[in-house]
């Protein structure tokens, strides 16, 4: 295991000379890249190495930094190995090059992305709507979408009773029960 | 003759007797809820005892069970399915989502109350209702008929413009008939 993960470091290290790498216990290794390179490097994985299986796509919103993560998850059946190519991009101006002419499927998780972190992939061949329909507002999964503000503009809610009860206290009322120490601090 | 008060109150009496006992549920599964179905149609609960079975078709069917939450993409489907239904028709809100919106009441495109889209004749509550829940929500929709009390569809007729505003308010893109008979 040791063995592919250095040989594995060192074949995309003399071939993209910016990307460094994170070593995990098990079968994963980590690889940190410009956007740029994000194309050629799953080529090169993919072609040269052996790693033909895309497992995932996954964008993580960092709203404090003001960046978009993106991670690439591959894997190599016959070495048993899984690679994650991460790599950040700017939240305002959020675009990305297109990789589904390396793997097809990797269009369904772009045009998710597109739809629900606005992320733009440049020559992106899909409809327009993806699992939103209709939708108006700004992309929902980024994080300074407050949905709790939108459903409440947008939807009636029914309001709660006004004698709400704390429902511990009248079961202990009827069935005349004992309360638990540690249940006592839960109670309104 | 079959203008007269009390002959028309011997027919009601005859035909909900025998709308009671054939309820035939459109298979039409919206939120998780569908999952308690199979269970009470089949032979453990064996729904069809008291006349509640599955319909192929809306235009063949009584009764719109809302299996759990509803996205305005699939209220849009349920409204439509609703308006081919023939009558008598009911409908029955099945889990705590469409009561109140149940845990999805922060999402931004499920609908929370249901009764401002559809007539609604029975809620079932509870996340997720037993399959004994569910018969006993059949069974109370059974006593509604009887009654003559579950008057839904009627008061969808009455209240259409009320109810088309509400559905029109969150399916922005119509692209349906307008259903305004």
């Amino acid at each position: 295991m040791q063995e592919i993960k250095e040989n594995l470091i060192q074949h995309i290290k003399t071939q993209f000379k910016e990307a460094t790498e994170k070593v995990y216990d098990g079968n994963r290794l980590d690889f940190t890249v410009d956007k740029q390179c994000i194309p050629s490097i799953l080529t090169y994985l993919k072609d040269r190495l052996g790693y033909i299986h895309l497992s995932h796509i996954a964008c993580v919103d960092w709203l404090e930094e003001g960046k978009f993560e993106i991670i690439f998850i591959v894997w190599s059946p016959e070495e048993k190995m899984k690679v994650f190519i991460r790599t950040k991009i700017d939240r305002d101006n959020a675009v990305m090059p297109n990789i589904d002419m390396i793997w097809r499927q990797a269009n369904t998780y772009e045009r998710e992305m597109r739809e629900m972190f606005g992320i733009e992939f440049i020559g992106l061949e899909a409809p327009d709507e993806f699992l939103l329909e209709d939708w108006e507002g700004p992309p929902p999964m980024r994080r300074d979408f407050d949905t709790e503000a939108y459903a409440q503009e947008t939807f009636w809610h029914r309001p709660g009773r006004e004698d709400a009860l704390d429902v511990r206290e009248e079961i202990i009322k009827r069935s005349r029960e004992e309360i638990p120490d540690f249940a006592k601090k839960y109670s309104r | 003759m079959i203008n007269d008060k009390n002959s028309q109150k011997i027919v009601d009496i005859i035909q909900n007797w025998s709308r009671k006992h054939s309820i035939w549920v459109l298979a039409y599964g919206t939120g998780c809820g569908a999952i308690e179905i199979p269970p009470t149609m089949t032979s453990r609960y064996d729904a069809e005892r008291l006349g509640v079975r599955g319909a192929a078709t809306p235009r063949q069917a009584d009764v719109l069970l809302i299996t759990g939450y509803l996205t305005t993409k699939t209220l849009k489907r349920v409204i439509r399915v609703y308006e081919q239904m023939q009558d008598p028709k009911y409908v029955i809100g099945f889990g705590s989502c469409t009561i109140n919106g149940g845990m999805y009441y922060d999402s931004y495109n499920t609908i929370k109350l249901l009764d401002r889209y559809l007539p609604v004749d029975v809620y079932i509550n509870g996340c997720m209702p037993r399959p004994e829940a569910v018969l006993a929500g059949f069974g109370k929709l059974q006593k509604l008929i009887a009654e003559g009390k579950a008057t839904g569809a009627t008061k969808y007729k009455e209240n259409i413009e009320w109810y088309k505003e509400n559905q029109k308010k969150v399916i922005t893109n119509w692209v349906m008939p307008d259903y305004n008979w």
